[in-house]
């Protein structure tokens, strides 16, 4: 793993300033604890002197006050930062998945667990690993440069042992390396396990074997503790020999500067000094050794996330390509040629070779059961990319099948994607039967749908998309099977509806209603293998 | 219904993690030792006294500088090793006590979502153990020492530190304060961002289609605004805890530099005492992480509490009717009449309906949510008891038979089948144990998996699930398709199967799944429109009324 990966500040500049303040915070603190060490050298002398303790008393005190005030900031500063680069990544990945076609995205399930729980892990990782990192760094070279200015000799000591430090780390690693992978994978396998059966209960209940799993996971529990104590051993084994060699170092610096004082060669003060320095230098190495193990999920998960954001071109823009550029005047139309389309992974095409040409009015589409008329709505959306041909579109507004409809009141979910004033919401409620519904429900437009509100029946919610789609200033619409629910007297109110919206924009509608039909301007067949065009 | 979470209850010492609280008190002892000699040790040292009287401090502080790490290691190995037995322990008592309160007690929706949640739980409240039993007992047996050794010198100086360590408590009973106000808060604030994240990252598609990009990135700016200010909120605890630390440090010291009197101690004994109280501020601050862990603890206990204390919905009757197996291979016959239910025994969540099943009858439900289309389903499954109205089959009232024999009819596809890290074969056999690999082959191939399997590199033995191989949304509902298949039980209710399915797939998926189940009872809840024309009847549940045929 990479110990910070500076793309993150490129991906997530809301990210910069969080992480530029611990860097900032940890450097004063490195400074402050340094300047305590002198006051703390000077107060012992000044006390076994029985000189004045006022000056290095409250040297002291004023530099532990300002220590405190930096760990108050470095505490606060950590926390948002976690929060701000958890935040600016998140966002990043769903603004990509926002912009990007169907095909750029990763499978639903990844890409929610990334979204979600991958994201999430990056939080230790700022606001624990970082500090950590920057006080590794800054902190032993300020130590280091106090001594060589107090001390040369104890400077020495600590810059011939303080590289045995990382050097024993990697031996360590080296040599337990295969050892270590080999476990860490038992490891996670048998950590998944209770995961897998806990999240698979009910399923392992539905089928009557979940009593059987008890005794399972039990055993595979003390597997699992049997396996952790054995990779913990190594790890604390290791932890605790990097202690022993830091606390050695510094037991050296202290009887090498207590034989020089009782040879006079050194003051008290400069001895002091040395004592308090040396072990500055070690501490802040151990530390980033034992956040690297901890923040080695984040590590990976921003790792995770760079990668899904490097994937692909960024956001394609919509507009007309050059070769059919000649089908097109002006946004209202839509145009297709030579567009061919399969899903990823799959080897057939659902679409061969479908070339169309419409504009404003109403066009219907008909055809087979999977003939691929959903796909091709998708494709005019520009939701999905062809395979080969060109689309293009205005910007278009697309009615799937199984319109989202979110968490929230009726008034959030017609207001998705337009800022819609209320009378604008009524009339497009009137425009489509609903009206006396609305006004009847308990809160009109503030009624709550879902789970735990009103549940809409398929026609009312199919309705409801309808109504929103009429308040989008898009010029091209594109609907698809907007009647399969409805009764004969609502499919007539949304067809005479659909026959008002083309005459000011393009519409294009597939169905098997063939009163619908009737009223279209043109009718296209798609059967999979291209389209036909009458009327 | 949540049990009391004091700390005590949440936090319970128990001789292992004492141990360790010992151990490391002796390693933060050692540390704190360290300084004090080496201090001693200097200004003996620049007193320039015959270097032979030096031999016993130079001793020590190598002997202390040995200690710190090699206590520090028992610590954590004992601590570890108390937290690792008692997770194995709780994780089988929690699996064996959740198991009669799944399905209908796990709540509603996302049952795999509140699972993941009792794993966590689970988790934080062991860890609790090592992280707050043994920070607290180890700082408060060194700081203990300490005081004990400088009161010993000068007790003036013993009654600083004694000081020192009340501040230090006092702060984190503050911390703990804030960690609690703010626990809940910032939980809800992440699992809402975590939701918009999970429902942008699902529904891009549809969000692009509608124009609501940004308005779906409004939704996560929110979110994130929310979880910011509750962390804002919740860091001032860790915060203040590690500049108390500093203050204390501070003022303890200053008081004991003023306080010793080193004629009466002598010079390297007053270095020593000046020493002590920076060392405890220094060694103890690994307190700063206990309140948050504490904290932390005592929330995840109260749900576990909350979810485990509850009453499963279905119970065995005292003496089943031991049914009679005169089916002739034929699946039962089930009936509801004027069947009603209720999940919380408030209000009705499914209607009287009536519904009769038998092998070879395809009955569609549908309905607007909350018409109690999952309910139904959850009384014919009999995970949860009709509240009014009758549940038979074959004539007998279910509850007068063993849970057990009404289950063992049915088989539930849902639409999140889970799919479990082990191999195909083994994740279908669940269904039925001991079927040998033609049986599996012939389900996988009925649920229309069968060119997929003849592409995957091992076949029925290739791995799948986490570390495995990934199925794409309708791979995994065939899947749950083919293990009802093989399950090879007379009633299969699929709780709309197609639910996350695009539009093709969807309907292969229906029509696979339809015709893999000719002769069996199917009941299949769905807000589609694909395939109904192919069943027997449809269930609609918004209106009051028996079926139509």
């Amino acid at each position: 793993m990479r110990p910070f990966d500076p793309r993150v500040l490129t991906v997530a500049p809301a990210a910069r300033r969080p992480v530029l303040l611990l860097a900032v915070v940890g450097v004063l603190q490195g400074a402050a604890t340094i300047g305590t060490a002198f006051a703390l050298a000077a107060l012992v002398v000044a006390v076994v002197g029985d000189a004045g303790l006022v000056a290095p008393a409250g040297w002291l005190a004023g530099l532990l006050v300002v220590r405190a005030a930096l760990g108050w900031a470095a505490e606060r500063t950590a926390a948002r930062a976690g929060v701000e680069v958890t935040a600016a990544l998140r966002s990043a990945l769903l603004r990509r998945w926002l912009t990007v076609p169907a095909e750029q995205r990763p499978d639903p399930d990844r890409g929610a667990t990334l979204a979600a729980q991958g994201v999430a892990a990056v939080e230790p990782y700022a606001a624990r690993f970082l500090p950590a990192l920057v006080a590794g760094a800054v902190v032993p070279v300020l130590a280091v440069a106090a001594l060589v200015l107090v001390d040369w000799v104890s400077a020495l000591v600590v810059i011939l042992t303080l590289p045995l430090l990382p050097l024993f780390a990697a031996l360590i690693g080296a040599a337990t390396r295969d050892e270590t992978d080999r476990r860490w994978a038992a490891l996670s396998a048998l950590a998944g396990h209770f995961v897998d059966v806990m999240r698979g209960l009910p399923t392992l209940a539905g089928y009557g074997r979940a009593g059987r799993q008890v005794e399972v996971v039990a055993e595979v529990s003390r597997q699992h503790r049997r396996a952790t104590m054995r990779t913990l051993r190594l790890a604390f084994m290791s932890s605790a020999a990097l202690e022993l060699l830091a606390s050695i170092s510094v037991a050296i610096v202290a009887v090498t500067v207590g034989l020089r004082l009782t040879h006079g060669t050194v003051t008290l003060q400069t001895g002091l000094l040395a004592i308090l320095l040396a072990p500055e230098a070690y501490w802040p190495i151990r530390r980033v050794g034992a956040e690297f193990h901890n923040a080695a999920d984040g590590a990976e998960a921003v790792a995770t996330v760079l990668e899904e954001l490097a994937t692909g071109p960024d956001a394609p823009v919509r507009g007309p390509s050059p070769r059919a550029d000649s089908l097109l005047t002006d946004e209202l139309g839509v145009a297709l040629e030579g567009v061919s389309y399969s899903y990823p992974g799959a080897s057939d095409h659902v679409l061969r070779d479908v070339s169309l040409t419409t504009g404003p009015g109403l066009t219907v589409v008909t055809g087979p059961s999977g003939g691929g008329k959903s796909t091709l709505l998708e494709l005019v959306a520009g939701l999905r990319t062809p395979t080969a041909g060109t689309v293009v579109s205005g910007p278009a507004h697309l009615v799937t099948q199984r319109p989202f409809l979110p968490a929230g009141t009726l008034r959030d979910a017609l207001r998705l994607g337009t800022d819609a004033s209320d009378d604008a919401l009524w009339e497009a409620l009137r425009a489509v039967g609903l009206e006396g519904f609305v006004a009847g429900l308990p809160h009109a437009l503030g009624t709550r749908l879902g789970d735990d509100g009103v549940g809409l029946s398929a026609g009312q919610r199919s309705r409801v998309a309808i109504a929103r789609a009429t308040l989008s200033v898009a010029p091209v619409l594109l609907v698809d099977e907007p009647t399969a629910h409805l009764d004969e007297a609502s499919s007539a109110r949304v067809h005479d509806l659909l026959r008002d919206l083309a005459d000011r924009r393009t519409v294009v509608v597939v169905t098997h209603r063939p009163e619908l039909v009737r009223l279209a301007d043109r009718h296209v067949v798609v059967a999979g293998t291209g389209a036909e065009v009458h009327g | 219904m949540s049990r009391p979470s004091t700390a005590a209850t949440v936090v319970r010492p128990t001789r292992a993690t004492v141990l360790g609280g010992l151990l490391g008190g002796a390693a933060t002892s050692a540390g704190i030792a360290l300084t004090a000699t080496s201090g001693w040790l200097i200004v003996r040292a620049s007193e320039r006294p015959v270097i032979l009287t030096l031999l016993a401090a130079i001793v020590a502080v190598r002997a202390f500088g040995m200690a710190r790490p090699f206590f520090r290691y028992l610590e954590r190995i004992v601590s570890h090793d108390a937290a690792l037995a008692d997770l194995a322990e709780r994780r089988s008592s929690v699996y064996a006590a959740l198991v009669p309160l799944t399905p209908a007690r796990l709540g509603r929706r996302s049952r795999s979502q509140v699972l993941t949640g009792v794993v966590d739980d689970l988790t934080d409240v062991v860890e609790a153990q090592v992280r707050v039993t043994v920070p607290l007992v180890a700082s408060a047996v060194a700081g203990l020492l300490a005081a004990g050794l400088t009161a010993w010198f000068a007790p003036a100086v013993g009654l600083v530190v004694v000081g020192l360590l009340l501040l230090l408590a006092l702060g984190c009973a503050l911390a703990w304060w804030f960690e609690s106000r703010s626990r809940d808060e910032l939980l809800a604030a992440r699992a809402e961002a975590s939701r918009v994240g999970d429902l942008v990252a699902r529904q891009a598609g549809e969000l692009r289609a509608i124009g609501a990009e940004q308005t779906a990135l409004g939704w996560l700016e929110a979110a994130h605004v929310a979880v910011a200010a509750a962390v804002r909120r919740q860091s001032r605890g860790r915060a203040l805890v590690a500049a108390l630390l500093l203050l204390g440090t501070a003022g303890a010291t200053v008081a004991a530099a003023a306080l010793v009197d080193p004629s009466a101690t002598g010079a390297p004994v007053a270095a020593l005492l000046v020493l002590v109280p920076v060392a405890v501020g220094e060694a103890l601050a690994p307190l700063v992480d206990t309140m948050r862990a504490l904290a932390r603890a005592q929330g995840s206990s109260a749900r576990l509490g909350a979810l485990l204390d509850q009453e499963p919905a279905v119970h065995d009757p005292e003496h089943p009717v031991t049914c009679p197996d005169s089916r002739d291979g034929d699946g039962p016959v089930v009936r509801l009449e004027s069947a009603s239910a209720s999940w919380t025994g408030a209000r009705d969540d499914l209607a009287p309906t009536d519904l009769r099943l038998a092998p070879g009858r395809h009955v569609a439900v549908v309905g607007p949510n909350g018409s109690g289309k999952s309910t139904l389903l959850a009384v014919l499954a009999r995970s949860l008891d009709v509240s009014g109205g009758r549940h038979t089959v074959d004539g007998t009232d279910v509850r007068d038979r063993s849970l057990a024999s009404t289950r063992a009819d049915v088989a539930v596809v849902d639409d999140e089948p889970h799919v479990f890290a082990t191999t195909l074969a083994e994740n279908l056999r669940l269904a039925r144990p001991g079927a040998d690999d033609a049986a599996v082959r012939r389900a996988l191939d009925l649920a229309g998996l069968g060119p997929w399997v003849d592409g995957l590199p091992d076949g029925l033995e290739t791995r799948l699930g986490t570390g495995g191989r990934g199925l794409s949304g309708g791979e995994r509902t065939r899947l749950g398709v083919a293990r009802a298949v093989l399950a090879d039980r007379p009633v299969v209710l699929l709780d709309e199967p197609a639910a996350h399915l695009d539009h093709p797939t969807a309907t292969a998926v229906l029509d696979d799944v339809l015709d893999a189940t000719r002769d069996r009872a199917v009941v299949l809840v769905s807000h589609r429109p694909e395939a109904l024309d192919r069943l027997d009847a449809v269930l609609d549940l918004s209106v009051p009324s028996p079926p139509k045929e």
